[in-house]
């Protein structure tokens, strides 16, 4: 029979758009939140699973920076480069197998380290698409592009996500916004504009993940799902997220859910541009009383690579504020051009 | 407190990609301004640029299908904040167009500049047509840009 994953501890920076300590201290902030929040110390840790992306932070191997403040020395250790929500995938895998009762998942960036969008182009093709200068950004406005292609409305709307979710964020990157500002904000890749874009900023995000063995307490993470698309813009229907839809459909059967019977009272979606939200609602096909984004998403504010597990510590919070206990929380996270790659958690606060 | 000290670090280096043998005929072809697909021989979906290997049905690619310089523009944008050529060191400005397109032949799209930055003037279903460089060298940017076909 498979263990039973609990949401342990959880801890993270606040984001900011330049925090001004290194690495390591904006991650050993955000790990000792977690290991306190969980009740625990270093030496209950039997596996660490780390997610940084190397470009990001300008050295090879960028888990270095961390060995020592994620407690990793003398302790398996696993890097991911993508969303800190594969991470969490693979420390949940650790699990369930029984091989360890507890894992730290850490991941971290600081966009204001470097100029993050033309760092994406080096995750282009290096014979036919880098050369040109086609970055993440470029690549999203050809995907906005394509929807709003017969839908005259599809910029107002989108305007409207994001203003909505910068709103009702405490801190946003971005200074709140009204709909029509947003629309005569700078032009960045049309259809896209700045303020449908989400802002980058730098933190760190630590979650103590514990097997039921060990008594924890705490939402279960249920089930996980992750698909992977073509890299190639030209080979991919970017009209929808398929790959979100196969990823949730994994999700469901590893928590042992029928796909069609499967509610959510939270939704935490990793939407980098306002268009991506309308993607995420048509491929996950929420009921419409499900709560989306309660902190404002990463529209409000955005941390590459911490982005899905910041996603995680949002719908664990939300799950153990709930009243009942018992509500059900889906946790999204991308990563590459596009969202190429997609990953979703399923939470219980109790078994329902 | 003290005035956090921040340290700047610039890293010069290059690095050299062996093309693959798909990626080098297509650049061979490119300097005699000629476009070529990879058909799968599984799916029969002819892969622009070409590949070696389908993605769908793990089938080796090797039949070589001709595609013509003009096509379909499937997406486009226009980029308004400028960005650093990796292979010149250069920086480009804004605006200029980017597009999705459709050559007549294949099955997927190419991405690349478009000569037109007007929004005004750009359309998902226009037809297009490449514009080549004069010095043709056997890269992707031979094609200098694509035209909006009148």
């Amino acid at each position: 029979m498979r263990h039973q994953v609990i949401i342990a501890g959880l801890g993270d920076t606040e984001s900011a758009l330049e925090d001004s300590r290194s690495i390591p201290e904006m991650v050993l902030a955000a790990v000792q939140t977690a290991l306190a929040d969980a009740g625990i110390d270093y030496g209950a840790i039997d596996s660490v699973v780390t997610a940084s992306v190397d470009l990001f932070d300008g050295i090879t191997a960028s888990n270095i920076a961390v060995t020592e403040v994620v407690g990793a020395v003398m302790k398996p250790e696993t890097r991911i480069s993508a969303d800190g929500l594969a991470a969490i995938a693979h420390g949940a895998c650790q699990i369930w197998s029984g091989a360890y009762e507890t894992v730290l998942v850490v991941a971290h960036a600081k966009t204001s380290m470097a100029r993050y969008q033309e760092l994406t182009q080096w995750a282009m093709d290096p014979i036919h698409v880098q050369p040109l200068g086609v970055d993440f950004l470029t690549c999203a406005g050809l995907q906005a592009r394509l929807l709003a292609h017969g839908d005259a409305g599809a910029d107002r709307r989108w305007a409207q996500i994001a203003a909505d979710r910068r709103g009702r964020a405490s801190r946003p990157l971005a200074p709140a916004s009204s709909v029509e500002e947003i629309l005569a904000s700078k032009p960045v890749a049309l259809p896209l504009r700045q303020g449908m874009c989400a802002p980058m900023g730098d933190g760190a995000c630590a979650i103590v993940l514990r097997g039921a063995a060990t008594g924890a307490q705490g939402p279960v993470l249920r089930g996980i799902g992750y698909d992977l698309e073509p890299h190639a813009l030209g080979d991919r229907d970017l009209t929808h997220w398929h790959g979100l839809e196969r990823a949730l459909q994994r999700a469901c059967k590893t928590a042992e859910l029928q796909r069609a019977y499967a509610h959510f009272d939270f939704a935490e979606p990793s939407c980098l541009f306002a268009h991506e939200e309308e993607l995420f609602t048509a491929a996950v096909k929420l009921r419409e009383d499900t709560e989306i984004s309660a902190d404002g998403g990463l529209l409000a504010a955005c941390v590459p690579v911490v982005a899905g597990m910041s996603r995680l510590a949002t719908a664990t919070r939300q799950l153990r504020g709930a009243e009942d206990g018992g509500r059900r929380a889906l946790v999204h996270g991308t990563w590459g051009p596009v969202a190429q790659g997609q990953v979703v958690a399923i939470l219980e606060g109790t078994p329902l | 407190m003290n005035e956090r000290i921040s340290v700047d670090v610039e890293m010069r280096q290059s690095w050299r990609y062996a093309s693959g043998a798909a990626m080098e005929r297509f650049c061979e072809g490119l300097r005699n301004k000629r476009i070529e697909a990879l058909r799968c021989e599984g799916c029969g979906r002819r892969y622009l640029p070409p590949r070696p290997f389908c993605g769908n049905c793990h089938l080796h690619l090797s039949h070589w299908v001709p595609v013509a310089q003009e096509g379909v523009l499937e997406a486009w944008t226009v980029v308004c904040l400028p960005f650093l050529d990796g292979r010149t060191g250069t920086v480009r400005n804004g605006p200029y167009g980017m597009g999705l397109v459709r050559l007549d032949g294949a099955d997927t799209t190419l991405n690349h500049y478009l000569a037109e930055t007007d929004p005004s003037r750009l359309a998902v279903g226009l037809r297009v047509r490449a514009a080549w460089r004069d010095d043709l060298r056997g890269a992707i940017d031979d094609i200098l840009h694509f035209e909006v076909m009148q």
